[in-house]
């Protein structure tokens, strides 16, 4: 899962009926470098995720991509790829990058 | 499957039913030139895996599956933790 703002929200109509009814938010991924700066900022490409935990504008989501983002509505089959999985309430990172030295030792 | 180092952890009371009680990771990708992935990723994990430590992570869903049921959208799990390299004393 990648995290990610929600910047918005989406409303379709007319939609192929396997959406009707579902929550879509405009989904804007964050970097690590916003995320350990804390800064309130996303900067990857935003893209458009199903949401249903309601998660309100400006909160931060997990969501998961792929297949498995349609899993939730297992065995019903639906068109899409990306799903809000948790809402983050606090994260914690190491407020340092790698250790250059570090993440070369393999090398 | 990639390799990647744990550096945080995630709290997060609303979460899909699936994965109640599920431990949730910060982990960042790590490339074969040395470089990071520049996105954060949040991993399941139910190894123990410790802060720095890195991780064997599987993309596909199947683990996931079959532990939490076919409607978790569960996807990104550690599936192993890298040995630490040891070196042994001598040349420094």
């Amino acid at each position: 899962m990648r995290l990610a703002i929600v910047r918005g929200s989406v409303t379709l109509s007319p939609a192929v009926p396997e959406l009707l009814g579902l929550t879509l938010v405009v989904l804007e991924p964050v970097t690590m470098d916003n995320l350990r700066a804390k800064n309130g900022l996303g900067g990857g490409k935003s893209l458009i995720a199903v949401d249903a935990l309601g998660a309100a504008k400006g909160q931060m989501v997990a969501f998961t991509e792929g297949s498995e983002a349609a899993n939730p509505f297992w065995p019903k089959r639906v068109p899409i790829d990306a799903y809000c999985t948790l809402i983050v309430d606090t994260i914690t990172t190491s407020s340092q990058p790698l250790a250059k030295e570090e993440s070369e030792v393999q090398q | 499957m990639f390799l990647a180092r744990i550096d945080g952890t995630v709290v997060a009371a609303s979460r899909h039913a699936t994965l109640q009680g599920c431990r949730f990771l910060v982990a960042q990708r790590l490339e074969a030139d040395g470089s990071t992935g520049a996105e954060p990723l949040v991993v399941i994990d139910w190894l123990g895996a410790a802060l720095n430590s890195t991780v064997l992570v599987s993309t596909d869903g199947d683990i996931a599956r079959q532990r939490f049921g076919n409607t978790t959208p569960g996807r990104l799990v550690v599936v192993g933790i890298v040995d630490p390299i040891q070196t042994t004393g001598g040349a420094a």
